[in-house]
This record gives structure tokens, C-alpha cells and sequence, in this order.
């Protein structure tokens, strides 16, 4: 296979864009689809502040150096969940690569706030994967708030959208279903949300990674069972694979006729927002859900004599 | 015969006989855009040849969790 764009020999080839590029144009293409994403969403300007939520993972670094090498003024921001030997590889990664590139990053530590995910696990009684995911989306949006940037960008790519918005879908659940898309926009105490890589599948992301040097080996979480949405994910990969660009489309139409008709439903069930009393994130309770699992999980310390 | 190292599994694995990433990918039952495959630091797409001795990276793109 031939490069659509130069004729040299092709390395990644694209049945949804009916195409096929080599090592030096395909970041031409990858750089193409955010622009593109940034442009028609209207996710920011050059002149904004970006926080950029690091994982350690492939799409988030790769996300970070893109942005980057199209002159954004980005932070990365990786939170250290205290688990392990894992946090400390995820850490070492994100902290090497960041150094490397001359990027932006501040690290935020789950142990130093007095809340380390092996504890959650240990005391509190719900799946951990989504108690995780909750404090990583409260100080994600707490320190850029607190810190005045215009917008949170994470790296969930076209495979992780859909993935969300065919488990959504399977639960009718008409709240996410309302609101899931490439842009969250800014509402009382919450920063704008932007995912910019919401164009480009996981097998880009994958390929993009690998030509800019980025160690693609990511450990999953030790604790993640993740069987559910890697079970969606292979199998929107065969029907992808069968009918190239089904994904994408499944995903645009949602965003053009699902979501508006889902966040009409919604409109008349909207609850009240308020600041929480300890932290003052927004909560529609008195202390939001982080303040009171944080507190929850000293009691139990307490009684269990070990704090 | 060509050697496989399938990632993330850490698995090895020989075959004889094959000429092609795409006869690799089918005997694996792998699909071309769910994997990206290295020779020699180099990315190949499925219809690329290959000759005895090569060694591939076959690394599965879908991240758990
Ligand atoms: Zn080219
Ligand atoms: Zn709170």
C-alpha cells in the first residue's frame, strides 16, 4: 500500500478514510483531525489555559504533545492515586515524558490528601473503579478552577466514546445520554470539559503514539476488572472492522440526534447545584460525595485503630 | 520462520510457512486496525511481505480498564 499523500510506502492504513499514510504523513493526518476537532467543537483558543489530565496511557500523552506542537499553552496534571508499584511506573512515565518534551506538569498525590485508593478499596463497600474515577474527576476539575484555567482536555479517543455511549445506551441512561459528548461546556463550578481526540480511534492514537516515541506499554490498574468496556470495545471493533467508519458514525449521529432529545428530557428532572461545604466543588447535597467517602473511609480507619 | 512477540500477553510464538501480516494477523485471529505490527522499529500495514527470519511486534491497541 502506497501513501495517499506522497506514494512512498504506506505504514498505517485507514479502510474508514479509505486511505493509507506513511511514517512522516500520518502525523500530518493525526494533527488534521484534532484541528479539526478544536475547530468545529469550539473546544479553545491559543490565547486559553488548558489542564490536560494525565494518565500515563498512550491517548493522554499523545494528546498532551499535540497540543503542544500546535502552540497551545497546556499544563498536564497527573494524579498519584498511591497504589502500589503501579502509581509509581504511571508516575515515572508521565514525569520522564513531560521532561523530555519540555511540557508543563504538576502532580497531585491521593496519599498526601489522605485519601490513597487502596484504602477506598479497603474500607469503602462500592467497586472501586468508580469511587476511583470520581475523586480523579473531582481534582481534576477542583485544581483547574482553583488555578484559572479555561478548560480541562482529557484523551478519550473515538473507541472510548463509543464504548460510553454504547454502555449508556444499553441502560437508557437518559442523564449520560443527555450529556456525553467531545465538549462538557462550563456550568456553576464546573470547568469546560473537551476530549480533542474524540475524531481519531484507539488504532490512530495507538499509531501516533508509537511514531512519536511515546513507550506505548501501559500496566492496566490492578485493581480494574474493565471486562465490560473492553468487551464493547473488541466488539465495536469487528463491526468496525466489517463496515469501516460505522464507529464514527454511530457516534455523530448520536451527537446530532440522540443527545438533543435526551437533554430535552432532562431539562424538566435538573437538580440544583450548590458549593459543598468542605471543599466547595458543586454538590446538589450539602457535602459532595468525595468530601463524605474521604470522611467515611477516616471513621472506619478510626474504629479499625489504624488512624 | 518468522517469531511473533504478541503484546500486551508477553507471548512468543513461531510460524512456518507464512509469508504476509495479513496470513500472521488471520492465524492469530487478529484484526488489522486492532493492532499495530513492528519490524525492526518499522510500522507495516497488512499487505506488507514478510521473508524468513523476520521478527514482528504484534501489539494489541485496546486499553483496558
Ligand atoms: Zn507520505
Ligand atoms: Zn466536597
Amino acid at each position: 500500500m502506497k501513501c495517499i499523500r506522497c506514494k512512498k510506502t504506506a505504514c498505517v492504513a485507514l479502510p474508514s478514510h479509505h486511505s493509507g499514510f506513511c511514517k512522516d504523513c500520518f502525523p500530518l493526518f493525526f494533527t488534521k483531525q484534532v484541528e479539526t476537532a478544536i475547530r468545529r467543537e469550539k473546544m479553545f483558543t491559543h490565547d486559553e489555559r488548558i489542564l490536560v489530565a494525565l494518565s500515563g496511557g498512550k491517548d493522554s500523552l499523545a494528546l498532551m504533545l499535540e497540543l503542544k506542537l500546535q502552540g497551545y499553552d497546556v499544563t498536564g496534571l497527573h494524579i498519584d492515586l498511591g497504589i502500589p508499584k503501579s502509581s509509581e511506573k504511571a508516575r515515572k512515565k508521565v514525569e520522564d515524558f513531560c521532561s523530555l518534551h519540555d511540557l508543563n506538569l504538576r502532580v497531585f498525590e491521593m496519599e498526601k490528601w489522605g485519601l490513597p485508593i487502596p484504602d477506598i478499596k479497603q474500607y469503602v463497600k462500592r467497586p472501586v473503579c468508580s469511587v476511583c474515577g470520581k475523586m480523579k474527576r473531582h481534582h481534576f476539575n477542583r485544581i483547574a478552577v482553583e488555578e484559572g484555567f479555561d478548560v480541562l482536555a482529557t484523551g478519550h479517543n473515538l473507541d472510548d466514546e463509543v464504548a460510553r455511549l454504547f454502555a449508556n445506551t444499553l441502560r437508557w441512561d437518559t442523564a449520560y445520554l443527555s450529556d456525553q459528548g467531545p465538549v462538557l461546556p462550563a456550568s456553576d463550578g464546573f470547568v469546560r470539559k473537551v476530549k480533542p481526540l474524540f475524531r481519531l480511534s484507539e488504532f490512530e492514537t495507538a499509531n501516533y503514539a508509537f511514531l512519536k516515541g511515546i513507550e506505548i506499554h501501559s500496566d492496566p490498574c490492578p485493581y480494574a476488572s474493565g471486562a465490560s468496556f473492553t468487551n464493547h470495545k473488541e466488539m465495536w471493533g469487528e463491526l468496525e472492522y466489517r463496515s469501516p467508519g460505522q464507529k464514527f458514525q454511530f457516534y455523530q449521529s448520536f451527537l446530532k440526534k440522540g443527545k438533543p432529545a435526551f437533554a430535552n428530557l432532562e431539562k424538566e428532572v435538573g437538580v440544583e447545584l450548590h458549593p459543598c461545604e468542605e471543599c466547595g466543588s458543586p454538590t446538589s447535597a450539602g457535602v459532595c460525595s468525595v468530601c463524605r467517602i474521604r470522611a467515611a473511609v477516616q471513621a472506619s480507619k478510626v474504629e479499625a485503630g489504624v488512624a | 520462520m518468522i517469531t511473533v512477540n504478541l503484546e500486551p500477553d508477553g507471548e512468543q510464538i513461531e510460524m512456518h510457512n507464512t509469508r504476509s501480516v495479513i496470513a500472521v494477523l488471520n492465524t492469530l485471529k487478529l484484526r488489522s486496525t486492532m493492532v499495530i505490527v513492528v519490524r525492526d522499529g518499522e510500522l507495516l500495514t497488512a499487505d506488507r511481505m514478510l521473508k524468513n527470519g523476520d521478527t514482528l511486534m504484534v501489539r494489541k491497541v485496546t486499553s483496558a480498564g
